[in-house]
């Protein structure tokens, strides 16, 4: 993949992502209903006071969209920054630490991998009730042992650079050389992880609120869909344009601009399978 | 090998653990519950206690649960009380119908397109093919799914809007019973399809481009074999060995796909029961869905490293 | 197939991404059956040139032509290229590729099935022929390659080129990386293999004696392109170009008793190959010439060299020289005919017991001393003999001589500086102040402080070693082409004669300095110069590379002198006796 290309695919993600911060900054401008509130009749058309109509009990649909993309920020930042702790600290820490601690986590590595992620986050999310908390931190520790894999081969890379040893020479715990060695060498693909996982979690939430997983009450694109879809109907009137299409086109646009601005920076320093590894979970 | 088992065995300790550690035990949970589809009655509550085994402490539970596993027992279901086992067993061709036809497609188109992608990178074609399978990837399948149905079920009529088949068809003779089948499958199966084979064709066609680059693929032009030898015998039977570990992975990609294209279409397959057992609030169900999942993706995984370790001889032996 | 050669190589240049140029317009033939060794250090372009003779570099990266058995191989059609591969002409990579997946035999063998439609078992059956004729065990064929040893997978790779019965065979770098004993075995192999078969050989390799055992004929190879082509014996043994000499003397080999020497500055970056010979910045000898015209491949002393002064040539040359001292009583005759040539940056060992006239060529060479007859050329000049005339004093500055005693060569009323100053001053090179700068330099190089307190210090307050070096540093600090050096270490201890012989070779290396070291130690010797002469009763009676002087001595002095070479074990050093002693006394 060409240079221009590459910085052509971050402009488009950067700005799709930035479209998504300012409307979750500023949605209380964007629309003047709350999401949550019965703001009408049920099953209005689009109007000027109601701009994608209302849900069943009469809830403005426009404004969970704009409140819905609050959600999913939350979630891709949480996801993502979970993720990436995690695979850190098993990852990363016991590669530099070596010997058994480095053999166990490699262990727990491929345990985590082969543990299938959206079944147990159906499992996990649906016994935990209403909460979502659970679930983000189910994105995140799913997130961790894909990301861990790529980490981890890479710090083993760097443990064998001669500035990494000199620093353990003089006395450097795997703290310090951490902080001062690793996570700067590791940088661009902490960064690239990162983003692409802060994309899959926004995905994974969508997925899961639309099967009705997690808190029916909060407002995100998915939990949008899921009422959408109880209407056996919805698509024998034109109704699914306003209810349906937009929700979920909001939901691709922001996976496209995290997945753009991930594929944007990758040919600048990531190995081959990183992104298939993390993409394959 | 072994660790395939020791998933295995910690998927059923999660699953026995989980819902007796969440706060309260699950059935205060399932009636503090307030949901619009919540009902239970005295005697579901009795059916559930009887299947937590709730009273008693937790190492004898986890035996009377082992126990119940190894009977086949998983419970039965709170919506429907009927056993468990049997609405899985009733649900499960369906899904293996969707996945594995999916699975067949996509995988053959997949690595098709792939081979001839890879191999002949930078043509348009390879481009064409390229962009739109990345951008496919990314489409949530649930509103394909849904863009389907409204184009080809409600605008244009050609084919049913949901369902695995039309229901009262058994009075169908048998080749109108295929037909009818087929023609429910189509949609969802397309939808998964895409996505999976998109997947696969980006794999394959990497490890294509990266085995353009090979010395032995050099070699073998040196010796002026034909284009075919050295296309399927050398780059593709070489760059097929991480695409076949990797789509194992893939899996939990079908799963996904699976139980949220179930839903779109109102499939009658395993992602529909697991979407109305969580509607319903049907733990057992959710459990032992769950369960049968889990550890089909798991064998699953396990059968692809076994395939994987006979296709490279350097990892035989 | 009779009235065209095998192959036809010209003008060939390969560009990679329009800035990286791997082969420079390269141009040769090669008759059938003829074998032909391609050496050069690594990158120099030896392997991209083996993928163009079989067409695998194609336009636009490959221009120029060349013919395989008269079909032109560049921009040719695919149908066509395929059928003159393996079967006109067979390449084994470096490092034996094998597809991993399939077996060793099955692709051994791919070529008859794939090309000549064999069946399995007749493609079988053949591929046990072919191991057995590479002496590999039939049994390993039914393996992977992975389970092979480097060995086994090179033999294999042997095999497989013979399997169409080409033409010509091309091996880069066959022998890389096998221990000594299977590397020697498998050249035998490859020779046996060239005479039963008659196919003609072209080995690319680094390894210069593997290259020597296998072909007839040399190129030498250096920024992707030819720079000498002749008789392996020739190239290797008398190398032209001041590359192909580098390269030779930098090889180390089982005989070689001198210290290697590396090749001064660094391989070029064919991103950005020197302009004119590319060879130039490297090059002790280069002028504007070099920097800006390239040479061409030309005949020069019996085979082609692409320099621009036909390579080497030699630099200091006495011919005849003659000299007798007229005694009171009698003639001593010290030197009675000897002929000598040094060429650019060789080192020249002059061996004799004393008296055998070699402090008396010392002089002679260094121009202090007139011969009675014969004559000395700098270059293509006479040296002068006397002190008169503007040209033979910067003649005169081009040759030095450092004498055996540092205490009688530097004036003891001069400070170091000074001293070392002093032919500066003289000769008036360059500003009063960068004169100082060159001594400080100088004396760092060898090795002593340039500060204040050791610039103002007299002799009497040095030691022997460092009055040789500081005697070195004046020698030096005039940038002489040649440097004679007379007994410089007779009067020093073992370690400070090891000093002055590191620095002297360092020296050496680095300004491309001819050499004369007049000596009567031969373990000191050999471990300085290239070539020995012995000199006795002022004749040379031996003459030969250091490791043939001083391991096989040919002549009774020469075995005199080894033997009464210091050696902490008498028999450190093994004399391999070629003629009686006993000849000794027909002297």
């Amino acid at each position: 993949m060409s240079r221009t290309k590459a910085s052509g695919l971050l402009i488009i993600g950067g700005t799709l992502v930035g479209l998504l911060v300012i409307m979750a900054v500023f949605a209380p401008l964007l629309t003047a209903h709350d999401p949550t509130a019965i703001s009408g009749q049920a099953l209005e058309s689009p109007s000027a006071d109601h701009w994608m109509g209302t849900d069943i009990p009469g809830r403005d649909i426009f404004a969970q969209l704009v409140y819905g993309t609050r959600a999913s920020l939350a979630v891709a930042l949480l996801g993502a920054s979970l993720a990436i702790t995690g695979a850190i600290s098993i990852g990363v820490l016991p590669a530099l630490i070596g010997g058994r601690a480095d053999a166990a986590a490699a262990r727990v590595v491929v345990f985590l991998l082969a543990l299938p992620g959206l079944p147990l986050l159906i499992l996990i999310g649906s016994l935990a009730g209403g909460s979502n908390v659970a679930l983000i931190l189910m994105i995140g520790l799913i997130g961790a042992a894909p990301n861990a894999r790529i980490l981890r081969s890479q710090t083993l890379t760097l443990r064998q650079r001669g500035y990494i040893t000199v620093a353990r020479g003089f006395g450097g715990g795997p703290i310090y050389v951490l902080r001062r060695h690793v996570v700067p060498g590791l940088g661009p693909l902490i960064v690239v992880g990162f983003v692409n996982w802060a994309g899959i979690s926004i995905a994974l939430e969508a997925g899961l609120s639309f099967l009705g997983i997690g808190d029916p009450t909060a407002v995100s694109w998915g939990r949008t869909l899921n009422r959408a879809l109880e209407q056996q109907s919805i698509y024998f009137s034109d109704m699914w344009t306003w209810w349906v299409l937009p929700a979920g086109l909001a939901i691709t646009l922001a996976v496209l601009g995290f997945t753009f601005i991930g594929v944007g920076l990758e040919p600048t320093f990531n190995p081959r399978w990183a992104r298939t590894w993390l993409r394959a979970t | 090998m072994g660790a395939y088992v020791g998933t295995i065995l910690c998927l059923i300790v999660i699953n026995f653990l989980v819902p007796r550690l969440m706060p309260g035990d699950p059935i205060d949970a399932l009636v503090a519950q307030s949901s619009e589809t919540f009902m239970f009655g005295d005697d579901s509550r009795a059916s559930l206690e009887a299947y937590y085994g709730i009273d008693r402490p937790l190492p004898q539970q986890f035996g009377h649960y082992l126990v119940q596993l190894g009977r086949g027992d998983l419970g039965r279901s709170i919506a429907t009380n009927a056993p468990v086992r049997d609405e899985l067993a009733r649900r499960l061709p369906w899904t293996l119908l969707l996945i594995g036809t999916s699975l067949v497609l996509a995988t053959a188109v997949g690595l098709l397109a792939g081979v001839h992608s890879g191999w002949r990178r930078g043509r348009t074609m390879d481009r064409i093919l390229l962009v739109a399978l990345l951008a496919v990837r990314e489409f949530p399948p649930f509103l394909l799914g849904s863009l389907l149905l409204v184009v080809f079920a409600v605008k244009l009529d050609w084919l049913p809007l949901f369902g695995g088949e039309t229901p009262f068809s058994s009075s169908y003779s048998f080749f109108e019973r295929i037909v009818d089948v087929g023609q429910h499958l189509l949609l969802p199966a397309l939808v998964l399809t895409v996505g999976l084979a998109a997947g696969t064709f980006l794999l394959m066609r990497a490890g294509m481009v990266s085995e353009l680059g090979a010395d032995h693929l050099l070699l073998g032009r040196a010796k002026g074999l034909r284009e075919r030898t050295l296309k399927y015998r050398y780059a593709a039977r070489n760059a097929l060995l991480p695409v076949v570990s990797l789509t194992a992975l893939q899996l939990g990609f079908v799963v996904t796909g699976d139980v949220l294209i179930e839903r779109v279409f109102a499939y009658p397959g395993l992602g529909g029961l697991i979407f109305d057992s969580i509607r319903a609030r049907d733990y057992p169900t959710i459990q032992g869905a769950f369960l049968l999942v889990a550890i089909s993706v798991v064998s699953f995984n396990a059968l692809a490293d076994v395939l994987y370790r006979r296709l490279d001889p350097r990892t035989a032996a | 197939m009779s009235n065209h050669s095998l192959l036809e190589v010209d003008q060939l240049r390969v560009r990679f991404g329009g800035e990286v140029d791997a082969v420079r317009s390269v141009s040769f033939t090669l008759e059938a059956g003829d074998s032909l060794a391609i050496v050069g250090e690594s990158g120099s372009g030896k392997s991209t040139l083996a993928l163009c003779l079989l067409g695998l570099i194609q336009p636009p990266e490959a221009s120029g032509r060349v013919r395989l058995a008269g079909q032109e191989m560049l921009g040719q059609s695919a149908a066509v290229l395929r059928s003159r591969r393996w079967s006109t002409a067979a390449l084994a990579l470096q490092g034996s590729p094998f597809n991993p997946v399939v077996r060793v035999g099955d692709q051994v063998a791919e070529p008859l099935r794939d090309r000549r439609g064999a069946s399995r078992s007749e493609a079988r059956r053949r591929a046990g022929e072919l191991a057995a004729e590479v002496a590999l065990d039939p049994a390993l064929l039914d393996r992977y390659p992975h389970q092979l040893s480097g060995g086994e997978r090179r033999r294999a790779s042997l095999a497989m080129t013979l399997a169409l019965d080409p033409a010509l065979v091309i091996l880069d770098e066959p022998t890389a990386g096998l221990d000594p004993a299977s590397r020697a075995e498998l050249v035998e192999r490859i020779r046996a293999l060239t005479e039963q078969r008659g196919f003609a050989l072209i080995v690319i390799s680094h390894d210069l004696p593997d290259a020597a055992r296998l072909a007839a004929r040399t190129i030498v190879f250096y920024a992707g392109t030819a720079i000498e082509d002749g008789v392996t014996a020739r190239v290797m043994l008398e190398p032209a170009h001041p590359y192909s000499w580098a390269l030779i003397n930098a090889f180390p080999v089982m005989s070689t008793v001198k210290d290697l020497r590396p090749i001064r500055g660094v391989p070029p970056d064919p991103r950005a190959v020197p302009s004119g010979c590319a060879f130039h910045p490297r090059c002790t000898r280069a002028d504007d010439r070099c920097t800006e015209l390239r040479p061409e491949l030309a005949e020069s002393r019996g085979r082609l060299v692409a320099c621009h002064f036909g390579g080497l040539k030699d630099l200091l040359v006495a011919t005849n020289v003659a000299k007798t001292f007229r005694g009171a009583g009698h003639d001593v005759h010290a030197l009675c005919g000897v002929s000598l040539a040094v060429h650019e940056g060789e080192s020249v060992g002059v061996i004799g017991p004393s008296g055998s006239g070699k402090s008396t060529l010392a002089r002679i060479l260094a121009g202090h001393l007139a011969p009675d007859s014969g004559r000395v050329l700098l270059g293509d000049t006479a040296l002068p003999t006397s002190w008169r005339g503007g040209t033979a004093k910067q003649l005169r500055r081009r040759i030095q001589l450092v004498m055996q005693d540092p205490i009688d060569a530097l004036s003891p009323r001069l400070t170091v500086e000074q001293l070392v100053r002093e032919p500066l001053d003289v000769g008036r090179d360059g500003e009063p102040d960068e004169r100082g700068r060159v001594v400080a330099d100088m004396l760092e190089r060898v090795g002593l402080p340039s500060s204040g307190s050791f610039l103002s210090a007299r002799p009497h307050e040095l030691s022997g070693g460092q009055l040789q070096r500081v005697a070195l540093a004046r020698a030096l600090v005039m940038r002489p082409k040649v440097l004679v050096a007379d007994e410089p270490t007779a009067m020093l201890d073992a370690s400070e004669q090891a000093r002055l012989l590191v620095i002297l070779r360092e020296r050496q290396v680095e300004m491309g300095l001819g050499l004369v070291l007049v000596s009567h130690d031969m373990a000191l010797v050999r471990k300085m110069v290239d070539r020995i002469v012995v000199l006795d009763g002022g004749e040379i009676v031996e003459e030969g590379s250091s490791e043939q002087v001083s391991l096989r001595p040919a002549s009774i002095t020469a075995r005199r002198l080894v033997e009464a070479a210091p050696a902490l074990i008498a028999t450190s050093v093994r004399v391999h006796p070629t003629a009686p002693i006993d000849e000794w006394s027909s002297r």
